[in-house]
């Protein structure tokens, strides 16, 4: 939720997080200057690694490892 | 008569009551509970008690979420959400960032020490468990509060049961399912990728029937769910007996739907009712569809079961008939060892009396990685 405030005055940056209704985890930070976004950032904020994990396993099975991103 | 606040609210979404009794009718049948006991599941819903429930993502897919909010009609979804306040899910909630942090905050406030918080995910512990984290705070920190002051903790899924996927090896993060993570915690495994919703909602029903948690196995699974091998309720066991084998994938015997064993099938391995309630209304499971069971509720079955297409390890090749009569054998006994060590500790009554037994006679279940 962004909260306005009045005048031109530079506010703090805001973070969202988390960001809900949707899969996965997420962070939102944004520079709010003058009443606009000035600047944004996105961070993912789980990792595990999937992509280590598959490293020399069965060809024919990584499906069911990737399929469960 | 349809009367209560529970019937209401479910018809005004469409569900009959003749629905709801078909649910409550499932539920025994699921639990293993004799069909006299269906009117007393009933009853005890239509309380509409609405415990409180707070549901925690970490490292995981949200598999599990899907699975609940597609379950079938009248969709499970509906009823789960009617039996229980859920307060806190980040998928399905309304509130963000600092709103969502404090429905939690409340919920836990309000309802402390009487809460279900259900876990989805695993636990990174690796580096300070910076690989999962939730409003700037560790998936760690968020379970061992949210965790440890409620009721009961519902680890569902196989990545909060026993760290599932997040921990196959390497294991990158040093993830964890949640009883490792939080060992004070009150916890039920209800493990599966994904969990069936069916087995989540029976525990939940059990609950608000019983107000105790199902008979729990040796790794904190109910015995309702877990306490059978899926090769004993296979479709295909007949074909196994009869040393009738899938051989190569479009074969004569895929065709024909003979034993998935010889192309890696783990049912002789895996203990799970997946057979039984099957998937999206009981219309099919794995193996029914042509697929081999790789035993995803199993513990580290990505390393200890896999791959998934070759055979079960140490197990000879030839002579089936003998192999069968082995590993029959060998898991009965285990199986029996471990309804005896659990008619003793019957019910988790308190956190307290909370024991978790070891037993390695089940080598499938131990934990191949670190051993």
């Amino acid at each position: 939720m962004i909260a306005r405030k009045k005048g031109e005055g530079r506010m703090p940056k805001i973070a969202i997080d988390p960001i809900t209704r949707i899969e996965g985890h997420l962070r939102i930070e944004a520079q709010v200057e003058g009443g606009k976004v000035t600047d944004a950032w996105s961070s993912g904020t789980m990792w595990r690694g999937i992509e280590i994990i598959v490293r020399n396993r069965d060809p024919r099975e990584v499906w069911a490892l990737t399929s469960r991103i | 008569m349809p009367d209560s606040g529970t019937m209401n609210s479910l018809a005004q979404r469409g569900v009959s009551r003749r629905d709801f009794l078909k649910f409550c009718t499932l539920m025994a049948a699921t639990l293993a509970l004799p069909s006299s006991l269906v009117p007393k599941i009933a009853e005890a819903l239509e309380k509409k008690l609405k415990p409180a429930a707070i549901w925690l993502e970490f490292s995981d897919c949200a598999g599990d979420t899907e699975s609940m909010l597609r379950a079938t009609k009248p969709t499970i979804a509906e009823i789960v959400l009617d039996i229980l306040s859920l307060d806190y899910h980040e998928t399905i909630m309304a509130p963000s960032g600092k709103a969502a942090e404090k429905s939690k905050k409340d919920t836990m406030e309000k309802n402390k020490g009487k809460y279900i918080a259900i876990v989805e995910g695993a636990i990174p512990m690796k580096d300070g468990g910076i690989y999962c984290t939730i409003g700037g705070e560790t998936a760690l920190d968020i379970a061992r509060r949210v965790c440890g002051n409620a009721l009961v903790t519902l680890a569902v899924g196989s990545c909060a049961a026993w760290g599932g996927i997040a921990s196959a090896a390497p294991n990158p993060t040093g993830s964890v399912g949640v009883k490792e993570a939080v060992p004070g915690a009150t916890v039920v495994n209800i493990p599966g990728c994904p969990v069936n919703v069916e087995n989540v909602t029976a525990t939940i029903v059990h609950f608000l029937t019983f107000g105790s948690i199902p008979s729990l196995d040796e790794h904190l699974r109910p015995l309702f769910g877990y306490g059978k091998r899926i090769h004993d309720n296979c479709e295909r066991r007949k074909h196994f007996d009869a040393g009738q084998f899938v051989r190569n994938w479009g074969d004569e015997g895929a065709r024909l739907g003979w034993c998935l064993y010889e192309v890696g099938c783990k049912g002789p391995a895996a203990y799970y009712n997946c057979p039984t309630i099957r998937w999206n209304g009981g219309t099919s499971w794995p193996v029914q569809a042509g697929h081999p069971c790789f035993a995803c509720a199993a513990n580290n079955n990505w390393d200890a079961m896999g791959p998934i297409y070759s055979r079960l390890p140490n197990v000879p090749g030839a002579g089936y008939q003998v192999t069968a009569d082995r590993i029959g054998l060998g898991l009965a006994a285990a199986a029996g060892a471990g309804v005896a060590v659990h008619a003793v500790i019957r019910e988790i009554k308190s956190r307290s009396s909370q024991k978790k037994v070891k037993n390695n006679d089940r080598p499938e279940e131990r934990r191949g990685k670190d051993a």
